[in-house]
Parts: C-alpha cells; sequence; structure tokens
C-alpha cells in the first residue's frame, strides 16, 4: 500500500519522498514538490527559485535539472529515466546537447559578450524543457498543454470574436517587424550577440502569438487523430482473435450439439485458450525449451482434457527444472491421469503436484467409482505396474488408495536430486 | 420459504449467470435480490443485510472489490462468497484481504456452490484447490521476503497442521474426506481453514500484500 503524499506543504511538517507536486504545480511541480518534501511554503519557495535565476540563472538551471530528474507524485520514474530509456531519444538528447554546448563554446572562442553569465544556464534549460516535453507521460502532455493554452495572449478562447482575432493580429505583426528591425540593425553577422538573441526572442513571440491557434489545434488534432487510430487497430485484433478461434469454436459446437462430450470438450479448449489469451499472453511453452516440472503438468493438463473430455484440476506449488526423474515422474502421473479418466467416470480429476527441497511430489485423485485394491482387474492392473516399475527405476515410490465408491488417488513421489 | 434458509444476494453484471444461480438454487435458498452494477448493489445490500452476498470478481466500476469496500465497515455480518470466471487466484485474493471468505468459480456445480454458501453462511472459509496452492506458495518457507525480525509467528507462518490441511484441499479433498484422513472432527478442519483464511487477510507476507498493493494501483 502506498502512503499518499499531501496534495499541497503541511507547514512544520517535511513529508517524505521527495517528488514533483501534481495538485499544486503551476509549471513542472517542482517547487510545489520542494515545499511538501521541506514542509515549507510553496510562494517562498517560489521566490527562492525566482531570485536565484534572475541572479545568475542557475536557479533556471537547477529547476530545469530537478523537473528532469524528480518522479512526478503517482509515477515511479522520472522523465530523464524514460529519455533514456529509449534509444532514439537517447541519441537525440545527446546530438542536442552537444550542438547547444558546441554554440555556447563557438560564441566564447570569438568573444562576444553574449548573455553573459545567462548564456549557460539559458540555453540549457532550453534543451532541458525540450527534453521535458519528448519524455513527458501523457498526463504530464496533458497538463503542459493546458498551461500553453492558458497562457496569456497566446490563449485561444473558445469563441473568438473579431476585436480578438484583429488584436491577435495587430500585436503579432507588431512583434514580428520589431524583431525584424532589431537583427536588420546588425552590422556585419556577429555584430553583437545581445541585439541577435533579443530580436529572435521578439521575432519567436510575435510568430507565436500569430500562430498560436493553428498551432494548438494542429496539436490535438493530430493526437486526437493517433488516439483514434490506436483504438481501430486494438479493436480489429480483438475481432480476429475473436472471429478466429471463439466464433470457430461457437460454430464447431452448433454442429456437435447432440454429442455432449464433444461439446464439453471444445468449451473447455476454448475457455483455456481464451483465458490464456486474456490474462496471461506471455506465457507461451516454448517447444524447444526442456521446460519445467510446471509447464510440463500443464501440457499434460490440456491433453488430457481434450482427449478424454474430462476436467482437470492442476495445483502446483512450487517448481523445479525437468531432468530425466522429473520426466518420468510426469509420464506415472499421465498414465494415472489417463486412467482416472478412462475407467473413474469422475468427471473431474484433481492433480496436486509440489516441489520441496527434498522431493518432488505428484497426488492424482478422482471421486469416481474407485476399486477393490486387492481384486484389480487384469486391465487395469498393467497400468498400476507400470507406474510402479516407472517410479521405480528412477528412485521414487508410488502408492495406490483406492475405495469402491470413493474414489482412487494415486501419491508418486521423488527424491531431488542434489 | 423455510426458516433457517440462508438470505442470499447476487451480484454479478450478467444476467445469464444471476438467471442460471437463480434457478438452480431457488428452492434450497432464500434470494433476497439481485444487483447487476456496483453502486445499486452496494444500497441494496445495506438495505436488506442479507446473511451471503455472492460477489462477482470482474464488473465495470471497481468490481466485486468496491461493493465489499463500500459494504463491509456498514454491514459487518454481512458474509461475502467471491465468484470469479477465472480461476486464476491473483485475480481473487485481494478479495479475500478486503474480507471475503472464500471464493468459487463460475462453472461450480449446483451442489458444490450450495455447500459453499452454507459455509460461508455459518462463518466458515471456503477453500478451492487453487486458493489453497496459492497459499501454500505465498507462505512457502523459502520465502525470501521475510526478514527475521518483521516474522509475526501468529500471521505469517503456517502450522504444520494447517499446512497438511491445505495440502489435501489442494489434492481434492473436501473437508469430510480431509477430517477422515487425519482422523480429527469436521469441525476442527473447519477451524483450520478459517485460522489460514484469517493469517491470509492479516499478514504482511511480501507476495501478499505486493498483489494487494498491485490491485490497489489499477
Amino acid at each position: 500500500m502506498s502512503i499518499e503524499s499531501p496534495p499541497r506543504a503541511v507547514i512544520g511538517s517535511p513529508h517524505r519522498p521527495f517528488r514533483r507536486g501534481v495538485d499544486n504545480a503551476i509549471l513542472g511541480g517542482v517547487c510545489g514538490g520542494l515545499a511538501i518534501r521541506l514542509g515549507v511554503n510553496e510562494r517562498t519557495i517560489r521566490i527562492i527559485f525566482s531570485l536565484l535565476a534572475l541572479a545568475s540563472g542557475v536557479g533556471l538551471l537547477l529547476y530545469m535539472l530537478l523537473w528532469l530528474t524528480l518522479p512526478r507524485s503517482n509515477e515511479t520514474q522520472s522523465i530523464a529515466h524514460r529519455l533514456l530509456g529509449r534509444r532514439r531519444e537517447l541519441h537525440r538528447a545527446l546530438f542536442g546537447l552537444i550542438l547547444v554546448v558546441g554554440f555556447i563554446i563557438v560564441l566564447d572562442r570569438l568573444g562576444i559578450p553574449s548573455l553573459g553569465i545567462y548564456t549557460w544556464p539559458f540555453l540549457l534549460s532550453l534543451a532541458a524543457l525540450i527534453g521535458v516535453w519528448r519524455g513527458a507521460t501523457p498526463v504530464e502532455h496533458v497538463h503542459l498543454e493546458e498551461l500553453v493554452r492558458s497562457a496569456p495572449l497566446i490563449r485561444v478562447p473558445a469563441s473568438p470574436t473579431k476585436k480578438n482575432l484583429l488584436l491577435r493580429v495587430l500585436l503579432g505583426t507588431v512583434l514580428v517587424l520589431l524583431g525584424l528591425r532589431t537583427l536588420s540593425r546588425l552590422h556585419g553577422v556577429w555584430g553583437g550577440t545581445t541585439p541577435v538573441l533579443f530580436g529572435t526572442i521578439i521575432l519567436i513571440a510575435g510568430m507565436l502569438i500569430l500562430l498560436a491557434p493553428w498551432w494548438l489545434a494542429t496539436l490535438s488534432e493530430l493526437s486526437g487523430e493517433r488516439r483514434a487510430r490506436v483504438r481501430v487497430e486494438e479493436r480489429a485484433n480483438v475481432a480476429a482473435h475473436l472471429h478466429d478461434s471463439v466464433l470457430q469454436t461457437l460454430t464447431l459446437i452448433e454442429r456437435a450439439a447432440g454429442d455432449e462430450s464433444a461439446v464439453v470438450r471444445l468449451a473447455r479448449n476454448q475457455e483455456r485458450e481464451l483465458r490464456q489469451w486474456l490474462f496471461d499472453p506471455d506465457h507461451h511453452v516454448a517447444d524447444d525449451e526442456v521446460g519445467t516440472y510446471a509447464s510440463h503438468l500443464h501440457a499434460m493438463e490440456s491433453e488430457i482434457e481434450s482427449d478424454y473430455g474430462v476436467k482437470v484440476e492442476l495445483v502446483v506449488v512450487g517448481d523445479c527444472a525437468a531432468d530425466a526423474d522429473v520426466l518420468a515422474l510426469v509420464a506415472a502421473g499421465r498414465e494415472a491421469a489417463i486412467n482416472a479418466a478412462r475407467w473413474s467416470e469422475a468427471p473431474l480429476v484433481s492433480i496436486y503436484a509440489e516441489v520441496e527441497p527434498t522431493t518432488v511430489s505428484l497426488f492424482v485423485r478422482d471421486k469416481g467409482k474407485g476399486f477393490d485394491v486387492e481384486t484389480i482387474p487384469h486391465d487395469r492392473q498393467g497400468i498400476a505396474l507400470s507406474i510402479r516399475q516407472r517410479m521405480c527405476q528412477h528412485g521414487g515410490s508410488s502408492t495406490l488408495k483406492s475405495t469402491p465408491n470413493v474414489g482412487t488417488e494415486v501419491q508418486l513421489s521423488l527424491p531431488r536430486a542434489t | 420459504m423455510a426458516a433457517g434458509q440462508p438470505r442470499v444476494f447476487l451480484v454479478d453484471d450478467h444476467e445469464l449467470i444471476r438467471t442460471g444461480i437463480r434457478s438452480e438454487l431457488s428452492g434450497s435458498l432464500d434470494i433476497v435480490g439481485e444487483a447487476d452494477e456496483v453502486d445499486a448493489a452496494i444500497e441494496m445490500i445495506v438495505e436488506r443485510t442479507p446473511d451471503v452476498v455472492l460477489l462477482d470478481v470482474h464488473m465495470p466500476g471497481g468490481g466485486g472489490l468496491a461493493v465489499l469496500n463500500a459494504v463491509s465497515h456498514k454491514c459487518p455480518d454481512v458474509r461475502f462468497l467471491a465468484l470469479s470466471v477465472s480461476d486464476s487466484s491473483e485475480d481473487v485474493i485481494s478479495l479475500i484481504r478486503a474480507g471475503a471468505r472464500g471464493y468459487v468459480t463460475k462453472n461450480i456445480s449446483g451442489p458444490d456452490l450450495l455447500d459453499a454458501i452454507y459455509r460461508v453462511a455459518a462463518g466458515d472459509a471456503v477453500f478451492s484447490p487453487r486458493l489453497a496452492g496459492f497459499v501454500l506458495d505465498a507462505f512457502s518457507l523459502e520465502g525470501k521476503s521475510l526478514e527475521a525480525g518483521d516474522v509475526d509467528p501468529d500471521l505469517d507462518l503456517l502450522t504444520p497442521r494447517e499446512r497438511q490441511v491445505l495440502r489435501l484441499i489442494a489434492r481434492g479433498y473436501s473437508y469430510r474426506d480431509i477430517a477422515t484422513e487425519l482422523e480429527i472432527s469436521s469441525k476442527t478442519v473447519e477451524s483450520h481453514v478459517s485460522s489460514v483464511l484469517r493469517k491470509l487477510q492479516l499478514s504482511n507476507r511480501h507476495q501478499l500484500s505486493h498483489w494487494a498493493s498491485e490491485r490497489h494501483l489499477n
């Protein structure tokens, strides 16, 4: 059971673990998370971060670093962790980082007065922001999209009025022109980096304001389209599977309506197959593998169920590798189970297998008609003998218990090789 | 309606299953109502306080667990028997941990289901072979998750006798068969099983709390 984090900071009571806040987040939830962790008012933390950012830009960089490396509350992985897990993203991130560092070094080498002490934190934070956008979970993406959408000026009102549109176009155009003018005033290519950056920022802001509605619409359309496509594919997959297996079986059942045991067998097979597909999709018994005790028993269970039309209830506790001795034990158990399925007239055969430190055991039981052990019919004696011989050869033992009209149990056990 | 018949409430979102159970059991049980979704079930169970609720594990809106959690603290006397189409114990272990007295699969025969309901109504536990196997696995002595200081012998370990009883259940023995086999009374068998149920519900063994928290997150 996970311990719930408080949604907001409780003043004076620090709280572990350190996570980014969700409910008290404005941007990435770093300040909110820190406030919860330290038990300090959110606003205090925010002011400290702002001051740090203004003083040398370190606050900004620290913020982005925490954004990348701290998992969000309720999430287990940080953005950085997720990004590092994807090879392609990793390559992109490295490439981007090298590009940024290279750019800054070139600026320094040329002795160009850039943004001064702000250059490094600013550009690295920009790179980190791109990383955040690429690595955020869908939930956080929604939060970020909402943030962008509700930002002043970029915000797209639900029903854009003419006045609104006019204001947007006007403001956007003015900013774009201003940016271009700043850039065009430069003398030479590297006339001064400050105006370059300044002009570029103004230009970008202007274009953002002009194009925001169109851009946001495309964005949400794209993600909606992608979601719809995934859903359609998923549905097609399920439909294909249901058609291949379930519908086919239902047709077979309809055709075999007169034959009760055939119907039961078909239904049981289909049930097992469907259950595996639904609940245990990763579980495939590989034929080329040696397998384990349990995997051989499961194979035997389905085989007997489909061949003899009885229900087999298999319970396995523990597991071990299937060596020659264990395979002999399974083979002996199979004979006992087939025997029960054929002769006992019980609808259910119970098989219990257990692996203990020193022994491997197998119990096959039915509540069928049973027989008197003293007067075993000859055709069945052969089987009992063969089970016993098999077990003896491999150093194990077998016991047969049967009572007329109560049932039969075969107990097999094998010492474990250590 | 004869006196002494347990009052039973059905919760299942499949009409066919409810109809099947009702037609099979209505002679031997007093079926006081049924519901096909979580909210209605909670409201009606609290209102009618049946002896036993037959509770489907998988339902939209939180499933059987939501019903169990909402009702159990309001009506502690109502007992729950989980009804699952899947026989994997992982599916029902969270219901058991939440207070259900046992579980049966939907392909159980009529007489066996009746037997299970009567047993739950009497305050006993109902263990299927598979659940017994799961418990033996979860409480295995080789459990790596047990830190020396963390073990509460009353909750985290099974007694040899309880182990014996569970093994026999896993081998397909009925309670009466077990009593005969171990030469003890049926009542003693029942008290062993109830004690295992209590450990299953309260133990902090890693494998158990792990299931519970995993389900909780979903």
